[in-house]
């Protein structure tokens, strides 16, 4: 199937039925600043089914420079992206040189510059036009935008808005960094490198008197968040081409891959290269630009191909290569009882059959000891126990309003409301401390719903709270740590939209409470919401990738927010509303890329602890006495 | 729109009280004419508005809908600062609903401003045969604090409409609408709690 293959299958950018409308040859990027070193390839416009697609796929074995290996070239390779995921194509018609474009992406992200050796920009526009949706920007007669009804004008403006990672500094250090051993190097470093090349490089455009050069310069600094991102992929992609990665079946093989994959591989490659390569020159180093990013979504991890991941005794072999599966692809809601107790972490991957078996009874058992606890609470004793009552009181009046609209909850007396109360109660006693809180009803409720089982329910409950309880402390810690981390992050990954809400005095991020708070439950139908969740938990990518989620929300309607001057309760009422209308697997990739974009820098930005980390381990640290009894 | 007119306002409103006292539908029910019978609990915050007209003039209300539990208490200050009016509801069958209001009563009267209008609001008032907390009580009770008191029923959409208008009619006539964020959060010193009773 297509994990790994959405570079294989698409390394010959043509499928069948498709319809070449045109093809350009000499048509080249520039890896590097030096204009003699380029990649030249063929580009061509595909129609298929309703759709245009783009593709740019390098020619073999000609570089204008050795240091340019095959490899390099295949990173480069646009691979066929379809146009309504492009958002402008900007032309360049430089007095001197050749003409270029660049192609701008919803995301934001750009590809770097396709210049035309042959000519046939013009035409390049006009088959775009006849087959896509493209029209001449109102205010920049060299900007096209594509698949844009509405305010053209906006548009383009938004779509200069661009990402800046790192502020660009000229400290002496980046300066003099080309002489520098590359192995001294920790990422952030080169990443600030970029951005030094990058403006080094939007400079020399400058010079060349590139009436667009403005422009340049802040597409340039995008670049070097693509460049990040590219390198990253990079490792990526030698890491699976060192391995047999490219055969799915053979997953189980995958045992040497770390969960860190990606550094490690870099860190390989970067210890091959000779120590005096000057490292602007290095590809590894910079402008590794590989143009596949958010990856396409792909069908729901299947009965099959799950059977495939386990040994004879039931152990998951390759936990990773799982993990991966399903943050791309989901699980099929048939399968989702098995291996959600995985990805919540009840069982453990090198579990068996046995083991897992045995563990359920005796959980079994454990949950109904813990149940018996309130159950055996008589009316007299609950008389006086307000905080016994207070509680069930509470619980009650949540489980019968919580998706009610779901068949599996649709009944007056459903006995899956019954055992949402029962698993609350009891959870309540299992982490007396926590409590109930409002909002666990969300997330006990598709739990329920998957596992049917109240016992599994209560478990695959525990563990997930094990995780989000801080979001329900008292003194607000766990999500004043959440909305902090998406502040830097907004402020890492779209540095305007942060101004904005600065401004505004949007900066606490209240705004994205709900979703924090319960994991987007209320933003999506139900099933829409297990398949965040179990991509969520995958921890794949992050393990804060909701913040990136939220961050790639509110980019999609930064336009909006920012042109409609949204103030801080108008952004509330616009964010609630939003329930419903959000495309999740568009939102899914985009989280993705601005995940890897922002890199260790966006790591960086989450403070150590915050949920859904696992807690250090002093759990009376961690939670504050249940105190609801006291205004 | 209400803004060009001299004699319209806008005014923040805030809801607060138990949980399943009936907030979000009293604001669903005035907003938007329904009523749920499982309507979701509300999480964080959610903001509405509704215009309702008064003799010739028009008052815009800015409406925080509240998360009625007290785990998050904290966050409450940033909806009820620099807020025009409240209503505190309560459950007439639920006694303990009542306790709970009177606290949010107390807490609003030393944090809040003295010109806020505090409307007292007896919800769920078609469920006579199950009322725990006597009409006369919570008369008695509002009275004493400069509060005005009504039962309503989000259901049958007795009263709703009414608490509404009463407290438009009791606004201070400061307010005109040319300031559209008027008395919202956005005021200058509405700001820095609501930061800090969020992310403190
Ligand atoms: N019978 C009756 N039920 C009501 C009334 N208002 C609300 N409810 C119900 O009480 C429950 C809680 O209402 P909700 O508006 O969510 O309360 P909130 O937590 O204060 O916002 C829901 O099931 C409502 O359907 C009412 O006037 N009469
Ligand atoms: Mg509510």
């Amino acid at each position: 199937m297509n994990r790994s293959d959405s570079n294989k299958q698409s390394s010959s950018g043509e499928q069948e039925g498709a319809e070449i409308v045109y093809v350009k040859d000499n048509v080249a990027i520039h890896p590097t600043q030096y204009a003699s070193e380029r990649i030249s390839g063929r580009l061509k416009l595909i129609k298929q089914g309703g759709s245009l697609l783009m593709t740019w796929i390098p020619y073999k074995g000609q570089s204008s420079s050795a240091r340019l290996s095959e490899k390099d070239k295949s990173l480069y390779t646009i691979r066929a992206v379809p146009f309504s995921d492009v958002r402008s194509i900007r032309r360049h018609t430089p007095t001197l040189g050749w003409q270029y474009v660049i192609v701008v992406l919803s995301s934001g992200l750009a590809f770097p510059p396709l210049y035309f050796y042959n000519g046939g920009v013009r035409e390049f526009l006009a088959t775009i036009k006849h087959h896509a949706y493209l029209v001449r920007s109102a205010d920049d007669a060299n900007v096209f935008l594509v698949n844009d009804f509405q305010d053209p004008l906006q548009r383009t403006l938004s779509s200069l808005e661009l990402p800046r990672a790192v502020s660009v500094t000229n400290t002496p250090s980046s300066a003099a960094a080309p002489s520098e051993s590359p192995s001294s190097w920790t990422d952030g470093e080169t990443f600030d490198r970029n951005s030094a090349l990058a403006q080094q490089n939007a400079r020399q455009r400058q010079k060349n008197n590139d009436p667009a050069r403005d422009l340049s310069i802040q597409v340039l600094e995008k670049f070097s968040l693509v460049t990040r991102f590219a390198r990253e992929t990079t490792s990526q992609l030698f890491w699976e081409a060192q391995g047999d990665g490219f055969i799915p079946n053979d997953r189980r093989k995958h045992d040497k891959k770390t969960h860190d994959y990606p550094r490690i591989a870099e860190s390989n490659n970067i210890q091959k290269l000779p120590e005096d390569v000057p490292v602007p020159e290095d590809p590894l180093e910079f402008d590794k630009v590989s143009l596949v990013w958010g990856k396409p979504r792909q069908p729901p991890l299947g009965i099959e191909e799950w059977s495939a991941f386990l040994d004879s005794e039931g152990r998951v072999t390759d936990s990773e290569e799982v993990r991966k599966r399903i943050f791309y692809g989901g699980v099929e809601q048939g399968l989702r009882k098995e291996v959600w107790p995985f990805l919540l972490g009840y069982h453990s991957y090198d579990s068996t059959y046995a083991e897992r078996e045995y563990l359920v009874s005796v959980k079994k058992s454990e949950y109904e000891t813990i149940k018996n606890q309130w159950k055996s609470i008589s009316k007299e004793q609950a008389k006086r126990f307000t905080k016994f009552r207070e509680r069930k009181g509470l619980i009650e009046k949540d489980v019968v309003r919580t998706d009610r609209s779901i068949s599996f909850y649709d009944e007056d007396d459903s006995p899956n409301i019954k055992s949402l109360r029962d698993i609350l109660l009891t959870y309540s006693f299992y982490n007396f401390d926590l409590g109930y809180c409002q909002g666990m009803s969300d997330l006990l409720s598709p739990i329920l719903y998957v596992m049917g089982d109240e016992s599994e329910s209560f478990w695959c409950f525990v563990a997930l709270m094990e995780r989000l309880g801080p979001n329900f402390n008292r003194d607000q810690n766990g999500m004043h740590s959440q909305l902090f981390a998406l502040s830097k992050l907004v402020e890492l990954l779209d540095i305007p939209l942060h101004n904005y809400f600065k401004k505004n005095d949007c900066l606490n991020y209240f705004f994205c409470f709900r979703w924090v708070l319960i994991q987007f439950k209320r933003e999506f139908e139900f099933e829409k919401t297990m398949r965040l969740w179990e991509v969520l938990w995958t921890h794949y990518k992050s393990e804060h990738l909701h913040l990136y989620v939220c961050v790639s929300i509110l980019k999609r309607y930064r336009r909006k927010i920012i042109g409609e001057e949204m103030d801080f309760d108008t952004l509330l009422k616009f964010i609630n509303e939003l329930s419903g209308h959000i495309d999740l697997d568009a939102i899914l990739r985009d989280a993705e890329a601005l995940c890897i974009c922002a890199g260790e820098n966006g790591e960086a930005c989450i403070p150590p602890g915050t949920p859904p980390s696992l807690p250090v381990d002093d759990a009376s640290m961690y939670y504050q006495q249940d105190d609801d009894d006291v205004l | 729109m209400a803004t060009s007119r001299n004699k319209n306002m806008n005014a923040k409103l805030v809801l607060l009280g138990d949980v399943g006292a009936g907030k979000s539908s009293l604001v669903l029910r005035f907003v938007k004419g329904q009523f749920i019978e499982f309507q979701e609990s509300t999480i964080g915050a959610a903001f509405f508005s509704q215009t309702v007209a008064l003799n010739d003039a028009t008052v815009k209300f800015e409406i925080w809908d509240t998360a009625g539990q007290e785990r998050y208490h904290s966050l409450a200050p940033m909806y009820y600062r620099g807020a025009a009016a409240a209503i505190i509801v309560y459950d007439i069958t639920n006694q303990e609903s009542f306790e709970r209001a009177k606290k949010w009563v107390q807490e609003l009267q030393a944090q809040g401003n003295s010109n806020m209008v505090m409307a007292l609001t007896g919800n769920k008032a078609d469920l006579l045969d199950a009322r725990k907390v006597a009409a006369e009580e919570a008369q008695t009770y509002a009275q004493e604090n400069g509060l005005f008191f009504m039962e309503t029923s989000a259901k049958t959409a007795a009263n709703v409409n009414d608490v509404f208008s009463e407290i438009a009619k009791r606004l201070p006539r400061l307010q005109p609408a040319q300031n559209p964020s008027g008395m919202v959060l956005m005021d200058g010193p509405a700001q820095t709690p609501a930061t800090a009773s969020c992310c403190s």
